[in-house]
């Protein structure tokens, strides 16, 4: 009896576990499809996923999610040129949808976006020449107007 | 705005009852102060410290008693009833002139509940315009003491008015003591580094410029539809804030984005560096990064007025399309005899497919100082009242110092010195129809990408947008304060 017992426990241990760290595509897949917050939330479980979580198609995914038409290729190179879709989120259309909840997402309100975070990229170029002699104070961000007050220095 | 009506119709219904009672009378008994003294006192008055609170209650005494030192029954009675029929000039839109008419028929109706600072917040657009008035009457011994009074009553207000007073009891102060530089050495008196942190800040703090940049955009991108070699000419460079926008929407449009070049044209740098250099290669740096084919050349003019169109190197319009860009530069040209015709006739040397212009909408260009003080002083108190809403106080303060300069400028210059020369749409229209451009009407597209613009700044509490006969106005509450155009040359040109 012992024997047949032995066998069995042996046979359920050579059964493979599934685990989703092994198979990143599909954790890809999954957290393509998770909104804002829970994407953050999944970025901070283990080096891991937070490593997976800068797939940039991920958050591409998320910007877009409620345009249509999606838009074109071209778009992405330029995306990427300017810091990325991450970046893009969370400078602009994370604060442009918290500070406009109903908002339509059209070509109008994308171009917009797209047209700030250039905007910010090409402040971003002054950087340099800022430090120089500028007073001590942070150099402005044109994208400040869209932090929430307590964030601003 | 609304306030400040209901403080004037109190203080004129003081005015009435003290009149009646045989208080008033011209008194010419002021005491004349030495200017250095006065000056020194006002240069400590605007870095903000507190009066001592004697010489608030003093005032307080003397208006009624008579007497005393600060002698204000010097101001004619009669000048107080003319105060309230300038006041709406000439936009019907304004709460203001709507409230002030009303009062002379409730005048005698209305019962009196006077707090302190809305006591002072009344005495202290009367002084202000009191003070604009004896300046224009060459009285200055009155305009004076009239200055002083006002540093008093202005740091006992607070928030916008106390600003907007400070900025103007100073630029009384340099009118009367002459003390103005002219605008070139204004500019040159502070580094280069230091106006573009105005600027900067002034870009991020409010909404003005951004609506000003991304309009014109919509209206250049939707001329060159189409066009495979595209060129603008700005006659606003600073910066280059506008274009990187305009290079993403380019970069990103249908059928490719065209070949795109660039000519900025801007004042000279007071270190003799050249800044407009510096600006085309950060924005050679963005095209790249972006696929767009970019070309660059800057030019650095005293006045637009001084260009030629063979400065230009311009191509065959079959070859490249041509936008001509203006933001906040025209009016500059109103104080040259000749200046703006000089330049309109560039323009149309040019042939551009359209021309973008965004100017200030009032009329500060009046032959009589005093209209231009009255309109100047809405205008910049509407401007200043948009300002409180921004988070930060670093900001504000570096966006009021900007527009302090116009303020200076505007009431402390005259003649070639006077550059801030704002107009209304209707009058650049004139100009503009008068020397063969025809409209052309700015999209839907720029109206929804503006009223997103707005609803991002303060949650768009006050900012509005409006359409006026093709044209864009950036509104606080009712008062229109900039406004986009686009116009293109007649089929006769």
């Amino acid at each position: 009896m012992v024997e047949k017992n032995n066998n069995e426990r042996q046979r359920v241990k050579l059964v493979p576990e599934f685990s989703i760290n092994d198979h990143q595509d599909v954790l890809v897949e999954i957290l393509r499809r998770l909104d804002g917050p829970s994407l953050c939330s999944a970025a901070c479980v283990c080096r891991l996923w937070s490593a997976v979580a800068r797939n940039d198609s991920i958050w591409e995914e998320l910007c877009f999610r409620q345009v249509s038409p999606r838009p074109s290729l071209p778009l992405r190179s330029v995306v990427s040129a300017l810091g990325g879709y991450k970046r893009l989120y969370f400078l602009c259309i994370r604060p442009v949808l918290a500070r406009l909840p109903k908002i339509i997402w059209s070509h109008d309100q994308l171009q917009l976006s797209l047209s700030l975070y250039c905007v910010h990229y090409y402040e971003r170029l002054y950087v340099g020449a800022w430090h120089e002699d500028a007073p001590p104070s942070a150099p402005p961000s044109s994208l400040m107007f869209l932090r929430k007050p307590v964030n601003v220095v | 705005m609304a306030e400040v009506a209901l403080k004037l119709e109190q203080l004129e219904t003081m005015m009435g009852n003290v009149q009646e009672d045989g208080l008033a009378h011209l008194a010419t008994d002021t005491v004349h102060y030495n200017p250095a003294e006065l000056y020194s006192w006002l240069d400590n008055m605007l870095t903000e410290l507190n009066p001592p609170a004697a010489s608030g209650s003093k005032v307080n005494n003397s208006f009624f008693t008579g007497g005393g030192e600060y002698d204000l029954k010097a101001i004619p009675g009669s000048a107080i009833c003319r105060r309230s029929n300038q006041f709406p000039v000439d936009s019907s839109n304004r709460v203001v002139g709507t409230t002030v008419t009303t009062t002379t028929a409730s005048e005698s109706t209305r019962p009196l509940i006077l707090v302190d600072s809305q006591d002072n917040g009344v005495r202290l657009v009367h002084a202000l315009m009191a003070c604009a008035e004896a300046v224009q009457s060459s009285n200055l011994t009155l305009a004076e003491a009239l200055v002083k009074q006002i540093g008093f009553l202005a740091v006992s207000q607070a928030g916008a008015m106390r600003k907007v007073a400070t900025y103007f009891a100073e630029a009384l102060a340099r009118r009367i003591y002459r003390l103005s530089p002219p605008q070139t050495q204004i500019d040159h008196s502070l580094s280069d580094t230091l106006q573009m942190h105005f600027y900067m800040h002034f870009y991020e703090t409010c909404p003005y410029l951004k609506f000003a940049h991304f309009t014109a955009n919509q209206a250049i991108l939707e001329a060159f539809e189409g066009k495979k070699r595209v060129h603008v000419i700005d006659f606003s460079m600073n910066q280059g804030l506008q274009w990187p926008a305009l290079m993403q929407a380019l970069a990103l449009r249908e059928g490719g984005p065209p070949s795109f070049r660039l000519t900025g044209i801007g004042p000279p740098a007071a270190d003799n560096s050249d800044h407009l250099h510096e600006v085309g290669c950060k924005l050679a740096q963005l095209a790249e990064a972006i696929h767009v084919e970019f070309e660059y050349r800057g030019f650095v003019a005293n006045s637009l007025a001084d260009l030629d169109a063979s400065m230009l190197e311009l191509r065959p319009s079959e070859t490249e399309a041509v936008a001509v860009n203006s933001v906040f530069e025209l009016h500059k040209l109103l104080g040259r005899p000749g200046g703006i015709e000089k330049v309109f006739g560039v323009v149309k040397q040019i042939k551009p497919v359209i021309f973008t212009v965004v100017e200030q909408e009032s009329n500060h260009n009046g032959p009589v100082f005093l209209d231009r003080f009255t309109e100047s002083l809405h205008y910049y108190s509407t401007l200043f009242d948009s300002l409180e809403g921004a988070p930060s106080s670093q900001d504000k303060v570096m966006s009021e110092v900007y527009l302090g300069k116009q303020i200076c400028n505007l009431v402390a210059c005259e003649g070639p010195d006077r550059v801030e020369r704002h107009e209304t749409l209707s009058q650049w229209s004139n100009r503009f129809g008068s020397s063969g451009f025809v409209p052309a009407h700015l999209g839907s597209n720029a109206f929804k990408q503006a009223s997103t613009l707005l609803a991002l700044f303060n949650r768009g509490e006050g900012y509005r947008v409006e359409e006026n006969n093709g044209c864009l106005m950036l509104s606080w509450h009712t008062r229109p304060l900039i406004t986009t155009s686009a116009w293109k040359l007649s089929a006769v040109h």
